[in-house]
């Protein structure tokens, strides 16, 4: 059987910013609800949407929303090769970056080693108001205190689609049946998913267009996550140096 | 028995061995590992059969399809309805995190009289004295509900009844008066627009359904442009961003219509009249063309008309927005009216909700059902261009005391829905929208009550939809009233977040924490 290559094409020129995706994504992954004196640092956010702009000020001023998530490396993945525990791989079968929390000694390597700030860490005990663990997703484990997380292109949702599949004896998954939960949320249909190695498909094609990119693309990480904008200015921004975001919490 | 030095070199060699090849210790460390990741205070998800159920949500007057996924009895996910007519599969940002809502702490468990507890017997008898003395207003958040009809079938009978309309519903006024249609039944028609002109309406932020105008935005089969003096999401987005001066819309609009000099207009709006002449160009380079304002704006209604743009009218029940005033004995407000309104009449307040956001005058703080606890109708969404009813379903049970202003008041909320059913299948128009099927059904042969529990949608046919003809000899002298931009939570009824809302302010920097909200 072909590996596959899952990943996403990103239209920036969609991204409203309403942040759908974000909180569809911690519903999804049984993340918890903040606590008081967590931040944009401390916090959990797998998908996070960034406000950016072209730094112009008064008429000339444009702003665009550039979803960030794990980038699942497909070469040299920076998080696997730091690992002293094997607790991230990049899975053979889909080229999705994995993350064991049971492995996990909560040193936090892969964290720096990201580029893209995509991992986060428990810094606290995940916890419910009385009654509200009721809602919890009941095909995603809650993480514990102390290691460390990040987007799995909702592996519980591949794996329901497997056992869909296994149970009506088909030798692969109906591409219907397996869309993480950011894809399903997103009010203007910004996010296409799909399986990078299959040439023919609808992510396949957009990854391949001409206003496609990806960030950071010099890493030479082969990241399966790309973005597309037709504007010059929001593509200029892909091979920008990181800088800090500017704080800006109620 | 004297150990030898070989001795000691063979038990070394045989523990070293042991303690490679034994299971034990490798045993704990993976034992060790798991209770780490058991603590009793760390929650586990429930077990148990897994359902998905499509119905609409009721939390604000739009009634987008939800398929609620159920487990072990609760909601534990919610994702919209790909194929329903109203929302299109789309879904606003605090509709995820929406079915969390009912185990919030700021839920309201207890009937509360000024601020102490009381029971239900209490209220009761307050509320038949009230009734007895009268007279009782009642206050109504969503006209247009089977449950409207009967809490306005019981005002008329012990007082009045008054509505408060939706800011999507505020920026028709203008056609209302100028047309004589009431504002509830009014609507844009956004499936036959080209090119839109918004002066400051937050289309792609939280403006009416987020699938009625986002989704075609996102299919770019609409140029938008946004008029705004602030850089907004909609403007961010926008085919083009056209800053003014703030306040200065209805100044633009007359000077694109030509009814103001085009210097005067550009004086006041900040722009220059070539700017104006050449933004006028590429409006009606490409029709068919709609100009809306965020608010109620009698010359960007009248631009509209100018430009040959127009507004529908739809066939609705349609009961008169009428502002509580005066003073009345008692004072019922429904549990749909957005938490900080406050009667601007005296009388003994009753205050149905769901949550407390803290604050209320309120005499009487009546506990409601919450998210997917109630049945309860959804009419077609405020501005909406054709008639939809849909039915959001009770998925599960509220863990205290309930009542909802229809049962306070001894009415039967089933009853008048089913009477609104049959109304609708004895007239026969229209066709229904079965969850996951693109193609709609007739009414005829069906049960339409039980397909709209099922979460069936049915959307009036479109020829009962017309055009609504304005009567306007001159153009607009008053100045429309443009509130302050308003929050992003502005259509969200409860008065508390989902949890995780917070991801979008205080875990990132996405939006600004709204003010005054729960969390």
């Amino acid at each position: 059987m072909i590996p596959r290559r899952y990943g996403m094409v990103i239209d920036l020129d969609l991204c409203t910013g309403c942040g759908a995706c974000m909180i569809a994504c911690a519903a999804e992954n049984n993340v918890p609800p903040p606590q008081p004196r967590a931040t944009d640092r401390t916090g959990i956010t797998p998908m996070r949407v960034q406000p950016v702009s072209n730094g112009a000020t008064g008429a000339d001023r444009r702003e665009a929303f550039i979803p960030l998530l794990c980038m699942q490396c497909q070469h040299e993945t920076p998080c696997v090769s730091v690992c002293p525990q094997q607790a991230v791989e990049v899975d053979r079968a889909t080229g999705i970056v994995t993350q064991m929390p049971q492995r996990c000694l909560g040193c936090r390597y892969c964290m720096a080693a990201c580029p893209y700030h995509a991992r986060y860490f428990n810094w606290w005990d995940p916890q419910w108001p009385p009654g509200m663990e009721k809602t919890l997703n009941p095909g995603v484990a809650v993480r514990m205190r102390g290691v460390v997380e990040k987007c799995n292109l909702c592996h519980a949702r591949l794996h329901a689609a497997e056992d869909k599949a296994a149970a009506e004896k088909k030798a692969a998954i109906d591409p219907a049946d397996y869309v993480p939960a950011c894809v399903e949320s997103c009010p203007t249909q910004a996010i296409t998913f799909g399986d990078l190695a299959n040439a023919g498909s609808a992510v396949a094609q957009a990854s391949r267009s001409r206003e496609s990119f990806r960030l950071l693309e010099k890493l030479g990480s082969e990241p399966k996550v790309y973005y597309r904008s037709e504007r010059a200015w929001v593509r200029e921004l892909a091979e920008r140096p990181a800088r800090a975001p500017e704080v800006k919490r109620g | 028995m004297n150990p030898t030095r070989r001795d000691l070199l063979a038990w070394s060699g045989g523990a070293i061995a042991g303690l490679i090849l034994t299971p034990v210790p490798w045993k704990l460390l993976g034992d060790s590992a798991k209770w780490t990741q058991n603590w009793p205070w760390i929650p586990q998800p429930a077990r148990g059969p897994v359902e998905v159920k499509q119905t609409a949500c009721a939390l604000c007057a739009k009634g987008c399809g939800i398929r609620v996924r159920m487990a072990a009895g609760a909601p534990v996910g919610l994702a919209g309805a790909a194929t329903h007519p109203v929302s299109d599969g789309a879904l606003c940002p605090l509709a995820f995190g929406a079915h969390q809502l009912n185990w919030h702490p700021q839920r309201l468990r207890q009937v509360l009289h000024r601020g102490h507890p009381a029971s239900w017997q209490d209220a009761v008898a307050a509320f038949r004295k009230a009734v007895a003395e009268g007279p009782v207003a009642v206050v109504d958040g969503r006209p247009g509900r089977a449950a409207s009809a009967v809490l306005e079938a019981f005002a008329k009978q012990h007082g009045s009844y008054h509505a408060v309309a939706t800011r999507e519903e505020q920026s028709l006024a203008p056609y209302a008066e100028w047309s004589g249609v009431p504002t509830a039944a009014l609507g844009y028609d956004f499936a036959n627009v080209s090119t839109l002109v918004s002066f400051g309406a937050p289309l792609l932020d939280g403006w009416g359904t987020p699938g009625s105008f986002a989704r075609r935005w996102s299919r770019r089969q609409v140029r938008l442009i946004q008029i705004e003096p602030e850089l907004s999401r909609t403007a961010a987005c926008a085919w083009r961003w056209v800053a003014i001066r703030p306040g200065s819309d209805a100044a633009l609009a007359a000077g694109i219509a030509r009814t103001m000099p085009l210097e005067a207009a550009a004086q006041q709006s900040g722009l220059t009249p070539d700017a104006i002449e050449e933004l006028t160009r590429t409006i009606v380079a490409e029709g068919p063309v709609l100009a809306m304002s965020a608010d109620a704006q009698p010359a960007v209604a009248a631009l509209n008309l100018a430009l040959g743009g127009s507004v529908v009218q739809r066939r609705e029940y349609a009961a008169p927005r009428v502002p509580l005033a005066g003073s009345h004995r008692g004072i019922l407000i429904d549990s749909t009216v957005p938490w900080e309104y406050e009667p601007q009449a005296s009388g003994e307040v009753f205050r149905f909700a769901a949550w407390s956001g803290g604050g209320s005058h309120a005499d009487w703080l009546l506990p409601a059902p919450g998210f997917l606890e109630e049945l309860t109708d959804v009419p077609s969404a405020p501005a909406s261009a054709i008639a939809t009813y849909a039915l959001a379903a009770p998925l599960m049970k509220p863990g205290h005391p309930v009542s909802s202003a229809v049962e306070f008041v001894g009415a039967s909320i089933e009853e008048a829905i089913r009477a609104r059913c049959e109304r609708i299948s004895r007239d026969g128009a229209g066709r229904l929208y079965r969850p996951g099927e693109r193609e709609p059904v007739a009414l005829a042969g069906l049960k339409l009550e039980e397909e709209l529990m099922a979460g069936a949608v049915w959307v009036d046919n479109p020829k009962n939809t017309k055009i609504v003809r304005c009567k306007l000899k001159n153009w607009p002298s008053e100045v429309g009233r443009s509130e302050a931009r308003r929050s992003w939570t502005a259509n969200w009824a409860p008065p508390v977040l989902p949890p995780l809302a917070a991801k979008l302010f205080q875990e990132s920097n996405l939006r600004e924490r709204p003010e005054g909200s729960l969390v």
